[in-house]
């Protein structure tokens, strides 16, 4: 059978057996609700818009204060996920776990509905005239009483003309400059910075840079800006063996110092004695090495060696994000180093600097404020986007100083700490409901646009500005008559028309408005330097590279996603040395408890060869006592152990100031974590390889493998499988006249594909953003909530957060494994190696023949396709699966009747329509995004062309800020995955089991020391 | 048909009885033990049982249908599982295997009723609880004029009883 | 009597095949004493009660996990597979005494089956009906259990032929169809006999009606003798292809510990073991209180339990080949799974299934033991216990410790996985105790065939072939 090519028309026919093969997409979403007129939100729809076909919109990323271009796909008036946008000169078109998971931000089930008041100890609903009116009458209060000029304003670190907006706004009430506060950035970095090079952040090009020297800069993570640093880091690596070594000091290895080639464990205090030290041996003068070492509890070869390397290495980058108090000096030191080994201007580019940082306040303006609220000086106080009761030490005590503000308000969408104690919440919009604009690099304006209609009854706060400014005669005018936001955007980008065709890319020349730069209030350093403190142990508190400084923690894929370190999920825990562990008798998940003389908390250990014999280490991030249901009573906040201590010279919350007493506590809670064994056993899992055998000359696949009489063992070309009865054509012609995709005329030239993937361990960092893709395009459930647990009992339940984890009952279709290597004695002298593991879509499936039902079969393009309709739930297939990349749907995650519900409402309204939400009973697992495959087919078809060479690719490949994964054709030379699945470095996991898999790794390269032993 | 029934306590009177019978040419006897012996079947010397055509029908019968069952469903929808050939003879061995057995024992089953002439709805005549008991019995077919010849010879081999039935 | 003669422990060995029943005199006492066994008592309605008590429990338990979902039970993935597949693969397991001894032993003459064959079958029945139902309990969507077997549809969409899985499906209603079959059609001469004993109208009807109206002619013993050898001739290699069949579930799979050819076999000898041990803890019970030691004698427990013996040692052979073919393939993940088989997580439970399938089972060397029924008892329930972990430790260790170690895991059943187990055991044992109470335990026809026939000739007493056939029993005898 065919249609005649070109035509639109797909005949009835053909699009049963399409739907045959898009099994995966081949059922209706929507299936469990029975609110109909939810399908499609509009009865009379826009004229853009066709319901069943996505828009994409460019819009900024407002996650963290980089500020990253995404594009938004909108389906029938809902957005569904966020990609990067490939234009914007910092992310490239990748996108980092956090940016994605904005969306459930967008539709967090616990945002206000509508602007709340305080009443009694409550906050209740109320309407926008009468909040406004509220808002009005405290302005004048403040204002007539001459208040005003002390009145306070915190608003989030954010790019773009937003802040001098503010500013502006602010002052036409007579109240001073706002406090743009970010808990996660790096102020000491940026002073220093300030201090060097006048910006506050250079732009780094790793690719520039034959060494890379981190002094506890985690620039793949928390340090700068993650994306366009970790796309510049994965290039450098991608140039293999002439990629730079990363060399990474620290108490703790972060996920960037996993990716570090060598880790100097030294104490927390030290860092600059280092710095100081290398900076002098750069100099010439190796004397001052020795007595660092001495003092950092390092090994003084070890230091002199890359002492030697740096001063040889032209260029070497050398990095500090240490967060001691004296964080600022250290990272002075590095600049010299860097301006010393020319890294200035090569790899370390002031002349582009990324401007999302150079307003941002640092923690000093927070205790300042705090001081005047305590003195009762504070008339008003509004906080947008900052949740400053959360994010400082309880010792600073905001919570207690908010109380002697008269009157708080807050533009938070969310219930968190700090909102709970205002007295007015006029709920701003989300970002992907507002406009705005942002400056990534200088000249270049990034501009944000709402990609839906508001899902609650919010407002922009610049529009609530602007409304009170339009009602008050001093400040009514000072905005050019603009009565919302959108005018003051489009005038400033030159008319609306200038507007619209900059949202086309979303980027286009120009600068932001910019404002004054605020005075910093004076710095406080610690009375006492870390050494002195007492205590038994160093504590190392740091940033979580998921949910910051907390901001994440009311999103379920984040709270789900397993820490890229550790691997555990909806839990906090204390990172110990494995053989301190074993002095205390401490076993992994045996809580301890951790003291410091401002405070204490209970965590389970974890017990990590990445922290240092004299420290622990707690992240932060969790521990909420409100901020929705996601996010409240999971986890324990270290903040409490930290007094109010700041780095001498930027203001920066001194978060390694203090030691901790650590004792053995009674409890015991199984870790929740995604980690088996950590150790490959010398299975070949993810393998490596020294730049010295890369040019070694092809490698002959499996000499001798094959058996006289046999098929022969080895790959046909395009990957395909070489057993006679493979999926691809052979047994197309059984005998029956209509082959169907089969046959190798079919117009979707299935019967000709091998769809594969290649996924490079060099480039790839282990960040997990892949994994999150994942969960947004294929409607992966969540399924870590306390009540999404199982009956321990029959009246009884498993309400531990995690509980199905803890059962191993993840759904993440792709998941980063995190494999160790050496430092089985605890020796700090250990390897990294990170896979992601997804369905391999074997050529030769061992899932496929144990299913009684055809559920699982191969499709005659490469796939191993799952049909969950047909699936009885077996389960035969994922215990005959090597990989173990099948899951089960345990429980009813999809229905909204029950307490394991994933979506609870409006969070259903992010489900891709595309693909199906599995039943209760039924195994699912990656499909290769097969609804994008069939979609470029469709277009193709309609378009009367064949599909394009790497036209499209999966959720992960694209979302990957590492560009790892490529995924492709590999029956046809022209997509890259082709030429990439021959590479010198390629394998196949578990070859021996001639499963013929279509996900090709490529051997991860490693940069032993020079003078190092090489372990490969 | 009418005919006359006895009843024997012993194995060897209900042989030598039916020897009898057979000398003086009735044909027509049902005999009647709670358990098989060789002894009777000897007297009587029947046929071999054609129980086994049916055995060997069922069971080709069923082996054949198991394979063809088997290769027709996979080959009319040929999809490709494993890389394993479509048809595969190998495992469909199984398939065939039981239903040879499934089929060859239900005809097994459907000989020996049909007989056996099982299952009778009514107790005909001619039938005596104690055969399932203890007793043996003989009955024999024969019309009116011949009984009395049949009863004599039944009566030389002193049964419990004599009747005729009808 | 016979045991005055030979003081205990030094009874001459009594050839299997040669096993009479001495005090047993004549047709008479059969019926009635058989008949006698079908009175219910008090003891009998509450185990009864019992049985059906845990029956309900299981019940519960599978309708909570139908409506919430699996992930009520312990499953841990990648532990697939739990305590459903491995009660399954147990109770086909004890399916498989009941036909080898009413078929294999019947084709070969052992004379001591007769006894003991009836009730053997019948556990085999129940057995099997309570195995077919954890396949449908372990699958994810219950309801769609039927697309696993070939019905024809409109859209003429099949099963897969070459899933393990559909080979069980016919492995198991074919064996379950079978030896139901091969049951009744043995049951049919004593259910006449019920019939013509019965005395209450109502029970006689349908007695009447169950035995199809059979009347002991002659015509029907000699269509009755071949079907049932016919029967028999089937069973045999039935009994041997159905464990075979469902060891291919693991055998064909590419799982370590799974993957090894010696699974059939092995599966088949640990399933008549396993068989053999669930008769023990029936009869004897029976034996004791429906007084019928002298028909049920040691001798026949003896035979029996020599069949255990040997049984037990193939068993004992299949584990340590499995260990050697693990060290000598030089499979690492073979090795790693053998190693954590013993000294893993799990390994009590290796080192039960270890004790009372290969020590134990060696008491039976002394023939004291043999015959002594509480010893075989408390024996028998240990081979139980050893058989389920048995299926244990091939099933999760297994699963447990796979290829990719970041997916090596630990598993626990849950309290859902445990009711469900203890309600096979109340689903078993409820129709069992209904059975031994509605039927004949022993097959009354074929007991008569042993007992010698009236014959005038010799006044009356058996005649001389059956006084030879009493011999050696004069010498074997019974307590």
């Amino acid at each position: 059978m065919s249609t005649d090519p070109g035509s639109a028309g797909v005949k009835r026919r053909d699009f049963l057996k399409v739907l045959g093969a898009t099994t995966a997409a081949g059922a209706a979403v929507g299936c469990t609700s029975d609110r109909v007129e939810k399908l499609i939100p509009y009865l009379v729809s826009p004229d853009n818009t066709t319901p069943g076909v996505s828009n994409y919109y460019a819009t900024v990323c407002r996650e963290c204060a980089a500020g990253c271009g995404v594009i938004a796909e909108v389906r029938d008036g809902r957005a569904i996920k966020l990609e990067g946008n490939p234009e914007h000169p910092l992310s490239r078109g990748a996108l980092c776990a956090k940016g994605q998971s904005a969306l459930q931000g967008l539709y967090n089930p616990d945002r206000y509905r509508g602007p709340m008041v305080r009443q009694g100890n409550g906050l209740v609903p109320t309407t926008w005239e009468n909040a406004l009116q509220l808002l009005g009458a405290q302005l004048a209060r403040a204002r007539s009483g001459g208040a005003a000029a002390n009145a306070a304003f915190i608003n989030q670190a954010e790019s773009g003309s937003f802040p001098a907006f503010l500013d502006q706004w602010l002052a036409a009430f007579g109240m001073p400059a706002h406090i743009a506060y970010d808990a996660d950035a790096t102020h000491a970095a940026m002073e220093a910075n300030r201090q060097t090079y006048g910006v506050a952040w250079p732009r780094l090009d790793f690719t520039a840079a034959r060494l890379i020297v981190s002094i506890g800069a985690d620039f793949l993570e928390t340090w700068g800006a993650s994306v366009p640093q970790q796309l510049s880091f994965a290039d450098a690596r991608a140039k293999l063996a002439d990629a730079p070594r990363l060399v990474y000091i620290g108490a703790r290895r972060s996920l960037t110092g996993l990716n570090a080639d060598e880790w100097i464990a030294v104490r927390p205090g030290s860092e600059l004695a280092i710095a100081n030290a290398l900076r002098d041996a750069v100099g010439g003068n190796m004397g001052t090495l020795d007595q660092a070492a001495e003092a950092a509890g390092a090994d003084a070869a070890q230091l002199r060696r890359l002492a030697a390397e740096l001063a040889a290495a032209r260029p070497a980058v050398v990095l500090a994000g240490t967060t001691g108090a004296d964080a600022t000096d250290v990272a002075l030191a590095a600049n010299a180093i860097n301006a010393a080994t020319g890294a200035v201007g090569t790899a370390v580019l002031p002349a582009e600097p990324i401007a999302s940082f150079e307003r941002t306040a640092a923690y000093a303006d927070i205790r300042a404020l705090v001081a005047r609220m305590n003195a009762g000086s504070v008339p008003l106080l509004f906080v947008r986007g900052a949740n400053p009761a959360f994010t400082t030490p309880a010792s600073l005590g905001f919570a207690q100083a908010m109380a002697k503000v008269p009157y708080k308000v807050s533009f938070s969408s969310y219930p968190d700490e700090t909102t709970e104690l205002c007295d007015l919440v006029l709920p701003d919009h989300h970002a992907l409901e507002s406009w705005g604009d942002s400056q990534p690099l200088p000249g270049v304006v990034g501009y944000q646009q709402p990609v839906m209609a508001p899902v609650f009854n919010t407002r922009a706060t610049a529009d609530v500005l602007l409304g009170v400014a339009s009602t008050d005669e001093q400040a009514r005018g000072r905005f050019g008559g603009a009565t919302n936001y959108r005018e003051w955007i489009a005038a400033r980008a030159g008319g609306p028309r200038a507007l619209a065709d900059a949202l086309v890319t979303g980027v286009a020349d120009g600068t932001v408005l910019q404002g004054p730069a605020p005075t910093r209030a004076a710095p406080v350093p610690p009375s006492t330097p870390i050494q002195q403190t007492e205590g038994d142990y160093y504590l190392v508190v740091y940033p979580s590279p998921l949910l910051g400084t907390g901001a994440g923690g009311n999103k379920p894929w984040l709270q789900e996603l397993a820490d890229p370190v550790t691997k555990i999920s909806w839990q906090s825990w204390v990172e110990i040395h494995p053989l301190t562990a074993r002095e205390l008798g401490v076993q992994a998940g045996d809580h301890l408890t951790v003291r410091t003389p401002t405070g204490s908390i209970t965590a389970p250990a974890y017990p990590y060869l990445g922290v240092r014999r004299d420290t622990v280490a707690i992240a932060l991030g969790r521990g909420h006592t409100a901020y929705g249901r996601y996010a409240k009573g999971v986890g324990v906040n270290p903040l409490v152990l930290l007094a109010s201590a700041e780095d001498a010279r930027s203001g920066a919350l001194a978060l390694a100031s203090t030691k901790a007493q650590v004792t053995k506590a009674a409890e015991h809670s199984p870790l929740v974590t995604t980690e088996g064994s950590a150790r490959q056993h010398g299975r070949g899992i993810a393998q490596a390889m020294l730049p010295a055998e890369l040019d070694a000359g092809p490698v002959e696949h499996g000499e001798g493998h094959d058996i006289p009489g046999m098929p022969p063992l080895e790959f046909g070309p395009g990957l395909r499988s070489p057993v006679a009865a493979d999926a691809q054509g052979v047994y197309a012609d059984s005998g029956s006249k209509d082959k169907g995709m089969y046959d190798p005329e079919h117009w979707s030239g299935m019967a000709k594909r091998r769809w594969a993937m290649t996924i490079d361990l060099a480039r790839c960092t282990g960040c997990s953003a892949c994994v999150v893709a994942c969960y947004a395009e294929n409607n992966l459930p969540t399924v870590g909530a306390p009540w999404q647990g199982r009956a321990t009992s029959p009246v009884t339940w498993d309400e531990r957060p995690g509980a199905n984890i803890l059962k191993g009952r993840e759904m993440t279709w792709i998941r980063l494994e995190r494999y160790f290597e050496g430092g089985e004695d605890g020796s700090s002298d250990f390897e990294t190696r990170f896979v992601p593991m997804l369905c391999q879509h074997c050529g030769n499936a061992p899932c496929e023949p144990v299913c009684p039902v055809y559920a699982t079969y191969h499709s005659p393009d490469g796939l191993n396709v799952q049909v969950y309709n047909r699936c009885v739930g077996t389960r035969y297939c994922s215990n005959n699966c090597p990989y173990k990349v099948r899951y089960f749907n345990w429980f009813g995650y999809g229905e909204p009747d029950r307490r394991q519900y994933a979506w609870p409402e409006p969070l259903n309204w992010q489900l891709n329509p595309d693909v199906t939400v599995r039943g209760k009973g039924v195994m699912e697992k990656c499909t290769f995004c097969v609804q994008r495959i069939r979609e470029a087919e469709h277009r193709a078809r309609l378009e009367g062309r064949a599909v394009r060479a790497d036209e499209f690719t999966t959720a992960c490949a694209q979302a990957c800020p590492s560009r790892a994964i490529t995924f492709g054709d590999a029956a046809d030379a022209s997509w890259s995955v082709a030429q990439l699945a021959v590479d010198r470095r390629a394998y196949h996991v578990f070859e021996e089991l001639n499963t013929y898999t279509a996900v090709v790794y490529l051997k991860k390269v490693i940069h032993p020391a020079p003078a190092a032993p090489a372990q490969a | 048909m009418a005919g006359i029934l006895a009843s024997y306590r012993e194995l060897d009177s209900t042989v030598h009885a039916i020897e009898e019978l057979k000398k003086q040419n009735f044909r027509d006897i049902d005999v009647y033990s709670p358990v098989p012996r060789h002894e009777l079947e000897h007297a009587v010397n029947p046929p071999i049982s054609p129980v086994r055509v049916f055995t060997l029908i069922g069971g080709l019968l069923g082996a054949t249908f198991g394979y063809w069952i088997a290769i027709w469903t996979s080959d009319y929808w040929p999809l490709v599982v494993g890389g394993k050939a479509i048809a595969s003879w190998i495992p469909y061995t199984i398939i065939g295997f039981e239903l040879f057995v499934l089929i060859g024992s239900l005809a097994t089953v459907a000989g020996m009723f049909v007989h056996s002439r099982l299952p009778k709805l009514t107790m005909t005549v001619g039938y005596d609880p104690r055969f399932s008991h203890a007793d043996y019995g003989v009955f024999v077919r024969c019309p009116p004029e011949r009984a009395a010849a049949a009863e004599a010879v039944l009566r030389q081999q002193n049964p419990l009883e004599v009747r005729s039935e009808r | 009597m016979a045991s005055l003669a030979y003081p205990e422990g030094r009874r001459p060995n009594i050839p299997s095949a040669n096993v009479q029943l001495p005090a047993v005199r004549d047709y008479e006492q059969v019926d009635n004493e058989i008949t006698a066994t079908l009175r219910p008592t008090g003891p009998w309605f509450a185990g009864l009660a019992l049985a059906v008590v845990c029956m309900l429990i299981g019940a519960a338990a599978w309708t909570y996990q139908i409506y919430w979902g699996l992930g009520q039970a312990g499953y841990t993935p990648p532990v697939m597979w739990g305590v459903y597949i491995i009660t399954f693969v147990f109770w086909v397991g004890i399916g498989h005494a009941g036909t080898l001894i009413s078929a294999i032993l019947y084709l070969f003459r052992a004379g001591f089956r007769t006894s003991i064959y009836r009730c053997a079958e019948a556990m085999t029945v129940f057995a099997i009906m309570t195995a077919g139902l954890f396949p449908i309990i372990h699958i994810g969507r219950p309801w769609k259990f039927y697309w696993l077997i070939p019905y024809p549809n409109w859209r003429l969409i099949w099963p897969q032929f070459k899933s393990p899985l559909v080979w069980d499906v016919f492995a198991i209603s074919t064996y379950l169809t079978v030896s139901a079959t091969f049951f009744f059609i043995g049951l049919i001469p004593d259910i006449a006999v019920l019939r013509d004993r019965e005395t209450n109208p109502v029970r006689k009807r349908i007695l009447a009606f169950l035995s199809l109206g059979w009347r002991n002619s002659e015509r029907e013993w000699r269509h009755f003798a071949r079907a049932y050898l016919f029967l028999a001739a089937f069973s045999t290699p039935l009994v041997l292809s159905v464990h075979s069949v469902v060891s291919l579930d693991f055998a064909s799979a590419i799982v370590p510990g799974w993957h090894t050819t010696v699974f059939p076999p092995y599966f088949v000898a640990g399933a008549i073991y396993s068989g053999i041990g669930m008769v023990f803890t029936i009869i004897i019970p029976i034996r004791k209180w429906f007084k019928l030691e002298h028909y049920i004698t040691l001798n026949h427990l003896d035979a029996a339990a020599k069949m255990c013996l040997f049984t037990s040692m193939v068993v004992g052979l299949a584990y340590l080949s499995e260990f050697w073919v693990a060290w000598y393939s030089g499979n690492q993940y073979e090795q790693r799974y053998f190693w954590n088989r013993v000294f893993g997580e799990w390994w009590w439970s290796a080192w039960i299934l270890l004790l009372c399938n290969m020590v134990l089972p060696l008491s039976l060397y002394s023939q004291r033991l043999r015959r002594n029924t509480t010893w075989l008892f408390i024996l028998s329930l240990f081979i139980n216990l050893g058989m389920w972990y048995e299926r244990f430790v091939i099933v999760v260790p297994s699963l447990s410790h796979e290829y990719e170690p970041w997916q090596w895991t630990f598993y626990m059943p849950s309290w859902v996985d445990v009711s469900l187990l203890v309600g096979s055991f109340g689903w078993f044992f409820m129709w069992f105790l209904l059975f031994v109470k509605q039927l004949p335990v022993l097959a009354v026809a074929e007991i008569k065939e042993i007992v010698p026939p009236k014959m005038r000739a010799y006044g009356g007493v058996g005649h001389h072939v059956a006084a030879e056939a009493h011999a050696p029993a004069l010498q074997g005898g019974h307590d």
